[in-house]
């Protein structure tokens, strides 16, 4: 075999395979691809994986249809009978919800979540579930940051910035997260946005590059790995309700069914959470809450960009803010009064900006059967979770004039005591 | 500065491969450009120690020259017509090149795991070159010393940061000749699949196996805490991350050596396949258990033999099996389960010779046929998966790791 023939019978395949991935990656037709079928939506929208948050295809396809972006955190896994998901399937709601968001997903990866899906949030409605436990002093955790961090999504906003007080501040905190750097041209883009200036035009062309191959990427990937385990758990839940809606007698099924389910314990926390989580730490985590506070944290600026990004898609969002087990409370010896501080300076930043639709649940920690453990919803929290939600959702709706002010990205902001919010709100 | 891990990403691949052109066209018309090799060697140096890793490349090069002076002053006094080649100055030299790895595996254990100063990507692999050379030196079996030949050793660039572990003879012998034209061929041929089963292994395999499956399995075992199927999950997957991770590093190394010419010996040979303990070190991470029998184990024996410390010959291989294993536990670092897991391996290897000698002597009752043979491949699987459960530092996060 002479000397050529045997380099093209080694190399010949390589360079064919490259060409070709070449041409799939960065050529604009999807083949067929970006289609996604409503068995996947319906799996999507509740199976909390981390790739269906981090990707795009998905989410646009089913916020098109009639699923309605509920964004949150690790409350979305606590799946029973009075879960939003399986009430709006048992009842036949005009809407169902997508969830969005797992243990750890916080305001700046919500931002970033909803850079994909812009145009579907426009004029349109979501909800968002806003924990408390994010605003803690040293804000979101880089690790969980960098779990749910999705490059495309990145490039997408990268390629709608205009340099705004919004942009430049989601730049800036990106660049402080070693996720958000890890793509050195990216990086050097992000830092000429936070400084204020256009990323040049080779990086530019770059972003637009990799967008391009990430956003195939996702079309080809995304429908993978999504998990049917929890479309299952909301199909067994239906199951449990009955065949028409009434909101006293759910009220008194969800009682019924909390009770069942909190036998082993005296703070009306579910038995598997008791068993798997905190039975064996319980007691040295007596008194160990004393000294949280979630009144001063960056998280505030971060929510802030979420804020942002809804008045400027110009979303109906109703607010949900879930109180905490009293009884846990009263155990660990958190401090309602700080509670009750950062309800007051988050309602603040909602209302004086023109969020006026607030599930504000702080208060009802102590109602029996409330929550499921010590932070999450369950059972009758989650259906006066659905008494506010369902009229929000399924009525026409007054069109909200959002006023969004920049000053809630500054360290004074974020750093604000709520005792000084009267004098704060004055100037 | 751009800045990479070798072989992490596929820019790093198609960089490579732009650099090796021009020297694997002058290989196929016979020619081996020394200088073209040390530019390459040194702008991919550049790519892995610089940028913002730059302080490990400062290391690097004190290290070089401190080892390069200290094995040029041995090569001296024993290069000597009338060298008395004493023991204690051999002692010694092989200590003073052993300290910058000691300090760099202590400092984590003293100082809650920050890391050293002196140390870089690698730095135990160019111990293991340096040693060899000061025992080999030694034995008179490398009797000139070229420093500009054994930087080019120590710094072969495809083989720095985690082997394959090669010897400098060898090395020397290929690097100063050219393979002919039907040679240089087969080894192209053979190095581009290499590094092909090498992207297999390691983007596809082990993703699937490292950021895909263990993960969740790792999350199952810490919630059921204690023993669980969810640890047997974690055992078994992490046994196949590690393996097709470092197997799949290998074969880029191994491949990318021989593109430039260069037989870079084989790391893994199907070690799942082992029928015992003995077998499986033969296959796995073969370079380094070479490098540990002939400069570890084998000298260790001598040394007991000629001082007649144990009478019988069984007892001076069962010890030195477990010093053998045990100083590559503490190799891999100062951790309770790196030293359990050399522990582990130095009493199977004794338990294994025991039961080939017992084997031996009772051939007429053992059987012997194709089930026997797959159930030790199974049982030898299954020691090592164990093995590698307590190597992975799981067992550490599970018993002894922070609660949330």
């Amino acid at each position: 075999m002479s000397v050529s023939k045997r380099l093209f019978k080694i190399f010949g395949p390589i360079i064919l395979a490259a060409i070709l991935l070449l041409a799939v990656l960065l050529s604009p037709f999807s083949f067929g691809l970006n289609r996604v079928s409503k068995s996947t939506e319906k799996t999507a929208a509740v199976s909390l994986s981390a790739n269906v948050l981090k990707g795009r295809l998905i989410k646009r396809r089913a916020l098109s249809d009639n699923y309605v972006p509920f964004f949150g955190s690790s409350e979305w896994s606590r799946f029973d009978p009075m879960h939003p998901s399986v009430l709006a399937a048992k009842y036949h709601r005009n809407y169902r919800p997508f969830l969005l968001g797992a243990r750890g997903t916080q305001s700046l990866t919500q931002y970033f979540v909803m850079q994909s899906v812009k145009k579907q949030l426009t004029n349109k409605k979501a909800v968002f579930v806003i924990s408390p436990q994010w605003f803690v002093p040293q804000g979101t955790r880089k690790d969980a940051f960098g779990y749910y961090y999705s490059p495309l999504q990145t490039t997408d906003w990268l390629q709608t910035e205009q340099n705004t007080a919004m942009d430049r501040y989601a730049a800036k905190r990106l660049l402080q997260m070693p996720s958000g750097s890890s793509d050195k041209v990216l990086a050097g883009a992000l830092a000429r946005v936070a400084a204020g200036f256009k990323p040049t035009s080779v990086q530019r062309a770059y972003i637009n590059y990799k967008a391009r191959v990430l956003g195939s990427e996702d079309e080809f990937f995304s429908r993978f790995g999504i998990s049917g385990k929890n479309l299952n758990i909301v199909q067994q839940q239906t199951n449990l309700l009955p065949a028409t809606y009434n909101f006293n007698k759910l009220d008194q099924l969800a009682g019924k069914i909390g009770k069942q389910q909190t036998t082993s314990n005296s703070l009306e926390i579910s038995n598997k959470f008791w068993k798997t989580k905190l039975k064996r730490n319980y007691k040295r985590l007596a008194n160990s809450q004393t000294t949280l506070d979630y009144t001063k944290s960056p998280e505030f600026a971060d929510f802030q960009l979420v804020l942002n990004q809804f008045a400027k898609n110009n979303t109906n969002v109703m607010f949900i803010i879930p109180p905490i087990n009293q009884r846990w409370a009263d155990y660990t010896g958190l401090s309602m009064k700080m509670i009750a501080q950062f309800d007051k300076k988050i309602r603040y930043q909602l209302q004086s900006q023109g969020f006026n639709n607030i599930c504000d649940l702080s208060q009802d920690g102590g109602q029996d059967y409330f929550m499921t453990d010590t932070i999450h919803l369950g059972w009758r929290g989650w259906l006066a979770v659905d008494k506010q939600v369902d009229p929000f959702l399924t009525k026409q709706q007054k069109t909200p004039t959002y006023k969004i002010s920049s000053k809630f990205y500054s360290k004074q902001w974020q750093q604000l005591d709520p005792a000084d919010l009267s004098s704060y709100a004055a100037k | 500065m751009m800045s990479f891990d070798p072989y992490g990403n596929p820019t790093y691949f198609v960089l490579l491969f732009i650099a090796l052109l021009p020297l694997m066209i002058g290989l196929l018309y016979g020619r081996r450009s020394h200088w073209y090799e040390s530019l390459i060697s040194f702008v991919f140096l550049m790519l892995t120690f610089g940028g913002i890793k730059w302080r490990t490349g400062i290391a690097l090069i004190i290290y070089l020259i401190y080892q390069i002076t200290l094995v040029w002053l041995y090569s001296r006094y024993r290069q000597r017509p009338d060298s008395p080649n004493k023991g204690w100055i051999f002692v010694v030299s092989v200590i003073l090149a052993i300290i910058p790895l000691a300090i760099v595996k202590i400092t984590p254990a003293v100082h809650h795991g920050a890391s050293s100063i002196i140390g870089f990507l690698g730095i135990s692999y160019l111990t293991f070159k340096v040693v060899q050379m000061i025992m080999e030196t030694r034995d008179g079996t490398i009797k000139e010393f070229h420093p500009v030949l054994f930087g080019q050793f120590l710094l072969f660039f495809p083989t720095i940061s985690s082997g394959p572990i090669d010897r400098y003879r060898r090395f020397v012998k290929d690097y100063e000749s050219v393979p002919t034209r039907e040679k240089y061929l087969e080894l192209v041929e053979k190095g581009v699949r290499y590094i092909f089963i090498g992207f297999f292994y390691k983007f596809i395999l082990a993703y699937i196996f490292g950021t895909v499956m263990l993960p969740t399995v790792e999350h199952a075992a810490l919630q059921a805490h204690g023993i669980s199927w969810a640890l047997v999950g974690v055992m078994y997957t992490y046994s196949m991350d590690l393996f097709f991770d470092f197997a799949g590093y290998s074969l880029f190394a191994v491949g990318v050596s021989y593109l430039m010419g260069i037989e870079t010996p084989m790391n893994f040979n199907q070690p799942f396949k082992s029928k015992n303990i003995k077998d499986f070190w033969n296959r796995w991470h073969m370079t380094l258990s070479f490098w540990f029998r002939d400069f570890i184990y084998m000298r260790l024996v001598f040394f007991m033999m000629k001082h007649k410390i144990f009478k019988s010959r069984i007892t001076t291989a069962n010890v030195a099996y477990v010093i053998n294993m045990l100083i590559m536990g503490f190799w891999h670092g100062e951790t309770w389960y790196y030293i359990v897991y050399g522990l582990f391996h130095g009493l199977a290897m004794v338990v294994n010779d025991a039961w080939l000698r017992f084997k031996k002597k009772n051939q007429a009752q053992i059987p012997h046929n194709k089930f026997t043979e797959y159930f030790a491949i199974f049982l030898t699987f299954n020691v090592v998966c164990f093995s590698f459960l307590i190597f992975s530092g799981f067992l550490n996060q599970l018993w002894f790791g922070a609660r949330p």
